[in-house]
């Protein structure tokens, strides 16, 4: 009991450290409102002319279908980024390791495995709420420009975004056991903020880029939670599109759009997609707890003094 | 309180420190002097387990640090060299944070704050983010971290560096308090003379040895040397001063005579009483003892 009151109030603290730390806060929103800005001055329109060029001529489609099916793949990029820069931004531990608040709570007669277990659980929090506001949002936006999601759509995008953060802060907690520097902290943060949208394809779809690209990014875990986010986020509009567009163009349009992948020759279906995010993140999760049991143990003291070498 | 037998910790070639045995029994205040590097804070670390040893044992309460450190927790408060409470969060929300890793309840907790807040004067800064306060109120806030679970051992690494002299005192004051009402032992670094008379052993320590250990007074009949300060003299004294070849200085008319011991201040004045009108006999200080004991001078504070 009382390491669980021990886990709640540390839990509490750092989420709030880091929803009262604005600048934390700010960095870990540049992937998200970046790709807002690129959406609004120029991908929103390059996407809609792409959306476009799927339909013969002659044919009258409504511009809610068009505006819901380009404003599913923003948002669906959105998530998919933020659920891991989120994770990577707003990981606490790092900043009390770099400010030494974390020697303050090994000085208590709290357990290690409850002091890492808080800023694991922080970390999943924070980026949840994060994500799980921007998922509000993109609710409120498809509302108003075109609704086409079904009940279904939207508790499967919440799967995925709870798989998402989930791997998000796996991956965010590993490389916070390296990190040891303000420097490092900077430099991991802008990587994973400019590099992850470009990965996961989130700037531009995976179906752009060059085959040996595409067969690498296919490797990745996180291409699948963007892969599943876009099929859920489009699946509605893609179906409504379907009735306007010939055979065979409502899978060339979601395949355009990332909203299916090819792997070895065939398309990945839905269930392999899950099966590889939740592997992903027992993978992972394994990993920290087996990399934070080593530091914990390279910490811990000999269990007898050792004999001091001659000098 | 604290027993440390033969501890060593090297970084590479560095002796941070180099086999120290020192103990601290309860209820004393205990100052650790020495110069920034000489060794402090390492030791303090090894004591709060910050810092593994190369070798030697160190036991807080008879418990060792090897194997009972969940024990030792929560006999220890201390107050770092820097703050290390969360900048943006509410003083109340920092103490709150740590009284409850301590396992205090609301309760407890509530009339420990009531209790610090008074003392140290922070009542009326609950609830402001701790990066809005002046660099005095968070020290305050850091030492009253420190006390929140009322501990035994107050390790206190250099607290009042920097400090007004007002908060130096409301510190000292509740320090004292402490001590005197629930026996609560001290270990204090510091390189303010002042502190280190105050305390009731001292230990110098540089480059990771101890290079002297006593009580303030025994280290000044020791190693310091003792002064008397002529304001009003006949003109012929001074003559006789560089005559005899006495160590003394002269400023602004002010002489400065300095002696081994008081034995040889007293034999001074009877000599020259007459020739004598106004004068000060000055004890030896800590400074002019870490001086003659280590041959570097200590910066921060000349009493004491």
């Amino acid at each position: 009991m009382g390491e669980y009151r021990k886990l709640r109030v540390l839990v509490h603290r750092n989420v709030k450290v880091y929803f009262k730390d604005k600048m934390l806060f700010f960095v870990s929103m540049i992937t998200p409102l970046i790709l807002v800005v690129l959406f609004l001055t120029f991908l929103g329109s390059i996407y809609r002319d792409a959306v476009t060029s799927f339909i013969p001529d002659g044919v009258n489609v409504s511009n809610r279908l068009i505006n819901g099916f380009t404003g599913g793949w923003l948002f669906s990029s959105i998530l998919a980024t933020s659920c891991v820069t989120v994770a990577f931004c707003s990981n606490v531990m790092v900043n009390d390791k770099l400010n030494r608040a974390v020697h303050d709570f090994r000085i208590t007669p709290t357990k290690r495995s409850t002091l890492g277990l808080s800023y694991f659980l922080a970390n999943f929090l924070t980026t949840l709420l994060v994500c799980g506001t921007a998922f509000a949002v993109s609710l409120i936006y498809l509302a108003i420009v075109g609704w086409y999601l079904s009940f279904a759509d939207i508790a499967m995008i919440l799967l995925v975004i709870l798989l998402n953060t989930l791997f998000g802060t796996c991956l965010a907690s590993i490389a916070g056991l390296f990190i040891n520097s303000q420097g490092a902290l900077s430099a991991v943060c802008t990587l994973v903020s400019s590099m992850y949208g470009f990965i996961s394809g989130a700037y531009m779809p995976i179906a752009q880029f060059a085959a040996p690209m595409r067969a690498v990014i296919g490797f990745l875990p996180g291409t699948y939670s963007t892969v599943l986010l876009r099929y859920y986020f489009m699946r509605g509009t893609t179906e409504a599109l379907g009735e306007y567009l010939p055979d065979g163009a409502v899978d060339s349009l979601r395949r355009s759009f990332d909203g299916s992948i090819e792997m070895f020759g065939g398309e990945v279906p839905i269930w392999a997609m899950f099966l590889i995010i939740m592997l992903a993140v027992v993978v992972l999760l394994g990993i920290y707890l087996l990399l934070s049991y080593l530091q914990g143990r390279r910490l811990r003291p000999a269990k007898a003094p050792r004999v001091a070498k001659s000098v | 309180m604290i027993e440390i037998k033969h501890l060593k910790k090297y970084f590479k070639d560095v002796k941070a420190v180099d086999d120290i045995s020192f103990t601290v029994t309860a209820g004393q205040l205990f100052a650790f002097l020495g110069l920034n590097g000489a060794g402090k804070s390492t030791t303090i670390n090894i004591i709060c387990h910050a810092l593994l040893p190369d070798s030697g044992e160190v036991y807080v309460d008879g418990l060792s640090i090897d194997h009972d450190m969940p024990a030792i927790y929560p006999k220890l408060g201390v107050v770092f060299q820097n703050s290390v409470l969360d900048p943006k969060l509410s003083v109340y929300n920092n103490l709150f944070t740590r009284a409850a890793l301590y396992g205090l309840t609301k309760a407890q907790f509530k009339t420990n704050l009531q209790f610090l807040a008074e003392k140290l004067d922070f009542a009326n800064l609950l609830q402001r983010p701790l990066d809005k306060l002046s660099g005095g109120q968070k020290r305050r806030i850091d030492i009253a971290r420190a006390l929140i679970h009322q501990p035994q051992l107050l390790i206190l690494d250099e607290p009042t560096t920097g400090l007004d002299p007002q908060t130096r005192i409301l510190v000292w004051d509740l320090v004292s308090e402490l001590r005197r009402t629930r026996q609560m032992t001290v270990l204090l670094t510091t390189h303010y003379m002042e502190e280190a008379a105050e305390a009731d052993h001292v230990v110098i320590i540089d480059n990771g040895r101890i290079v002297a250990s006593d009580t303030p007074n025994n280290l000044k009949n020791q190693y310091a040397n003792d002064f008397i300060k002529l304001y009003d003299y006949d003109a012929g004294l001074l003559k006789e001063i560089t005559k005899a070849k006495l160590t003394h200085t002269v400023d602004k008319g002010v002489v400065t005579i300095t002696f081994d011991d008081m034995t040889q201040v007293k034999q001074f004045l009877v000599t020259h009483a007459n020739q004598i009108r106004d004068f000060e006999a000055i004890k030896g200080r800590m400074d002019n003892v870490f001086l003659n004991v280590t041959g570097k001078q200590l910066q921060g504070g000349s009493n004491g």
